[in-house]
């Protein structure tokens, strides 16, 4: 096993089986601390009770007070190609906004859906919602197959119904899997009741899975945090595209200004270059004005300079967003006050319905596709070209919507 | 048939975390025991069944004497009915043997030195309250086959295991879907009542001020266990 | 980059964000083996710099390899040391032996942090917590904001995607700040050897026995181990799943349960 880490998601509607796929998941790789499967079997003969698998994940949540070191909301298994994190999002359609948080740190998601009540309420929404954060690697899983009978031309009917709705989205499945959580039926075992289905267990459909690719080599976008001047001064902030050097010929932008790298600073190292994700610090060749928010790049490959942007959001707060109401946009460390232009379509981010075109409001849980306006010029890129400077959020007093950049100029 | 199941420290919290319909029935609530200087089991069905607060009396007994207490149907609203069943009721037809083996398996916990030995007295302790428990459902379910005008079953499982379990969600949850299974069996005029709750000290249970009730019949707001004397004689045999 | 350094680069970030959005911030320093951990990513942040106040939460009954090292230490990096303490609590004679462990802890530990924060008027105080040391620890933000009391309403906080945290502070509210949110007991254990932080002794095992969480000596107790160096220690967490509370916890919760089931006529 080599050291990655693969963070994924499991969603999708409430009691489709997302606990007890994760209690079976830590199970079948062995990640679960010895004897608390025989702990719960025992506390459910002695009620003389049928063990369910989902309390597991409960039994764990609650084990947790007593120090063994297992969470509920970032669950740890591995297989023999890697680690994996799983990170739990809840059906419930109150929690949507946490939802949303654990979604966007994941690199992959699992989908899934019960075959008896197929493609639901939240299905649809999660499923959108991984869309809009980009999320390309999705695994679906079709669950309590053990209910059907283990029945071929059901699974093939809601299956179908859910590569129509995926179909919609823009988001292609990599698998879809028959399973039985509850069971253990392709999870980490392939059992012969389904030789009908000649595809990949769950585990083996994730060892497939990719993990996040180095940002290395798009080109350089290294966003200031801060300006400190202790004892000289040093602008720091993090890589979060390309590698920036010692004698790198760099700009600063939005203002333009052009300079060189005189030295790359971290703490007590002595090192001539940093990579994307690294926290650090530089010092320029001139003294230039450069300031929190500031994207500091290679000449050549530009991101945009602009106060006009095209993006979806997801509104996830109880007080809807009225045409004319200032906003905070937050990209990367760029913080400036915006409003909304234009609400060129409000969608129901379960049905897909279009509520409305060119509309005045966004209510709590619904998707709009807008044009913003900031007060100043933001430097921005497509969501899909890098990602880091193509998302943002808009916020009151707290953040009230998240967006993905589709057009950064207008 | 009018039937009363009561729970020793069935907590209204997690009546409403698990969503326990069976229990909760049309009307539900807490009830106030704030009269009450300490929430003792003892104390709180005594009152409950004679309808006026028997803390002094019960106290005076001592901490010991207290739990032999075995109160006359005449002093009770029992004897409104005819042919009444009531099981292992603290105060009335108390099944001692085994509660007082479980108050002393209690006490041999935390006088446990070890890890390990503290572990399986654990163990032993609610094995020996689940298999009472079973026996009891048991001999409630018969009850209600039986002949009787008013049969009152008494379920201590949710007290005695939640006082060394109450953070263990699992256990927790899987003893109040049991009695919330029991509580949809029941086809008669059904009272849902406790004597107290519970609330969380780490993994241990510790009595919480205000008990539950439930009911189909009316919203009885925020009663006091003294109450229910009086409202139970009251309700309309049907049938 | 690795594991480690992925860790390292995002406390990183989240410290300097903090940093910058507050003025008036602190870090909480127990000098434990997590604040310990912290302090270093916070010197790593500000090149070697403390630039705010260390507040120790002092309740007198900590190890004297406490005390130690903290001032030592302090003393070592340029730390600007602000002790809180309960005075009024102390000079009652408040402690461990005194009524129940939990109300000792409640008033030399929650009320003395209480008091320090309304004197200084901090905003903002950066702990060491960690996601996989509690059950309800599961839920917590990055930043997340404690009112005056200190409650925390985790059933309805804000959503934080994409390092986008709040930032604005109101009233009399202060914003707890949890750089190692992210970070496992395993992986604290394994940066402290790969960086070679200076730790408290009494982590170390000495004669078949060692701490696994510090605080106040009459509230700990020692577990069996032979752990002597950060080696064994990384050693012996990958293989052991023994709670790490369960040294000090459970006796507290103990004892108080004890007393309130005598009091119900138990035992």
């Amino acid at each position: 096993m080599n050291n990655e880490n693969l963070k994924f998601v499991i969603v999708g509607h409430v009691d489709h089986g997302k606990s007890t796929l994760i209690g079976r998941l830590l199970y079948d790789t062995g990640s679960l601390p010895e004897g608390k499967i025989e702990e719960i079997k025992q506390i459910c003969e002695s009620l003389g009770r049928e063990i369910e698998f989902g309390y597991v994940m409960d039994h764990l949540e609650e084990e947790r007070d007593q120090g063994i070191t297992i969470d509920t909301a970032q669950t740890f298994f591995n297989t023999e190609k890697r680690n994996y994190v799983i990170i739990d999002a809840p059906g419930h359609v109150e929690f949507v906004k946490n939802m949303i948080s654990g979604a966007s740190q994941a690199e992959a998601a699992v989908l899934i859906v019960d075959v008896e009540e197929g493609v639901r309420e939240q299905t649809k929404r999660h499923a959108y919602i991984l869309g809009m954060l980009g999320l390309s690697q999705v695994i679906v899983v079709v669950n309590k197959m053990d209910l059907i009978n283990y029945d071929q031309k059901r699974f093939e009917s809601v299956k179908k119904d859910i590569l129509k709705f995926l179909l919609d989205i823009s988001i292609k499945p990599s698998y879809v899997i028959p399973i039985s959580a509850k069971k253990g039926d392709f999870i980490a075992n392939k059992i012969s009741k389904m030789n009908w289905y000649d595809g990949p267990t769950l585990l083996e459909a994730l060892d497939i899975f990719k993990t996040k690719e180095s940002a290395n080599y798009k080109p350089l976008r290294f966003v200031v945090q801060d300006i400190y001047n202790f004892d000289k001064r040093i602008i720091v902030g993090r890589v979060e595209s390309g590698v920036i050097k010692k004698g790198d010929k760099i700009k600063i932008l939005p203002s333009g200004e052009e300079t060189r790298v005189k030295s790359i600073e971290e703490y007590l190292k002595n090192v001539t270059e940093a990579e994307a994700g690294k926290s650090i610090g530089i010092t320029t060749e001139d003294k230039l004005f450069i300031d929190r928010g500031n994207v500091v790049i290679h000449n050549g490959d530009m991101p945009a300079v602009t106060d006009r942007i095209m993006a979806n959001v997801f509104w996830m707060d109880r007080t809807p967003f009225k045409i004319g109401e200032r906003l905070m946009f937050r990209c990367s460390t760029q913080e400036v006050s915006c409003e909304v232009e234009k609400i060129n379509r409000v969608i129901n981010s379960s049905t897909l319905e279009l509520i409305a075109e060119d509309a005045t409001e966004i209510k709590n849980r619904e998707v709009a596709n807008i044009v913003i306006r900031t007060d100043k010029p933001v430097v921005v890129e497509n969501f899909n070209k890098i990602e880091e400077l193509g998302r943002f959020v808009l916020g009151r007093e707290d953040t009230c919507a998240g967006g993905i950049i589709t057009e950064p100029e207008q | 048939m009018i039937v009363v199941l009561a729970i020793d420290a069935l907590e209204y919290t997690l009546v409403e975390e698990f969503n326990c319909k069976n229990l909760k029935q049309r009307f539900y609530g807490k009830t106030n025991i704030k009269e009450f200087s300490e929430p003792k089991t003892m104390v709180l069905w005594s009152s409950f069944m004679t309808g006026k607060n028997m803390e002094k009396e019960i106290v005076a007994r001592g901490d010991k004497e207290m739990w032999n207490t075995e109160l006359d149907m005449e002093d009770t609203f029992f004897r409104s009915f005819k042919n009444p069943k009531i099981i292992d009721l603290p105060g009335f037809s108390y099944i001692k043997e085994q509660h007082e083996q479980e108050r002393r398996m209690l006490k041999y916990y935390f006088d446990a030195q070890s890890e390990e030995e503290k572990k399986n007295i654990r163990t032993e302790y609610n094995n020996l309250a689940f298999l009472h428990h079973r026996r009891i459902k048991q001999e409630f379910s018969t009850a209600l086959q039986g002949d009787y005008d008013f049969v009152l079953g008494y379920f201590s499982v949710a007290d005695v295991i939640g006082h060394l379990n109450f953070g263990n969600g699992s256990m927790m949850k899987l003893i109040y879907r049991d009695l919330d299974e029991i509580a949809g069996t029941i086809n008669h005029t059904l009272i849902v009542l406790s004597d107290h709750g519970m609330e969380r000290v780490g993994i241990f249970g510790d009595h919480s001020n205000y008990g539950f009730w439930s009911t189909d019949l009316k919203d009885l707001g925020n009663p006091k266990i003294t109450d229910f004397a009086d409202m139970i004689k009251e309700i309309p045999e049907v049938n | 980059m690795d594991h480690l350094d992925k860790l390292e680069n995002q406390s990183i970030y989240i410290i300097r964000e903090a940093y910058k959005q507050f003025k008036d911030i602190a870090i909480l320093w127990s000098i434990g083996k997590d604040s310990t951990t912290l302090m270093w990513l916070v010197r790593k942040a500000f090149y070697g710099k403390v630039p705010f106040p260390a507040l120790h939460i002092d309740t007198s009954y900590k190890f004297n390899e406490i005390y130690e090292f903290r001032d030592e230490w302090a003393k070592k990096w340029g730390i600007k040391l602000v002790v809180g303490k309960n005075d009024q609590s102390l000079s009652s004679g408040m402690g461990p032996d005194q009524q129940d462990k939990l109300s000792c802890c409640g008033q030399l530990k929650t009320d003395a942090l209480k008091q320090t924060i309304d004197k200084y008027r901090y905003k903002a105080l950066l702990l060491g917590i960690r996601r996989d040391e509690h059950g309800i620890r599961a839920k917590e933000r990055v930043f997340s904001p404690r009112n005056k009391q200190f409650q925390w309403d985790y059933k309805d906080q804000p959503p934080e995607l994409w390092d986008q945290f709040k930032n604005k502070q109101q009233g009399e509210q202060h914003i707890r700040v949890h750089p190692l949110l992210h970070w496992t007991e395993l992986d604290i254990w394994m940066y402290i050897h790969r960086e070679n932080i200076p730790i408290v002794s009494l982590y170390f095992a000495r004669d078949g026995k060692r701490y696994r969480s510090i605080g106040c000596e009459p509230c700990c107790a020692p577990v069996d181990s032979n752990a002597d160096t950060v080696d064994k220690m990384v050693e012996e967490l990958k293989t052991t799943k023994v709670s790490e509370r369960s040294g000090r916890a459970q006796d507290k919760e103990r004892a108080y349960m004890m007393q309130k089931l005598r009091a119900l006529g138990y035992m």
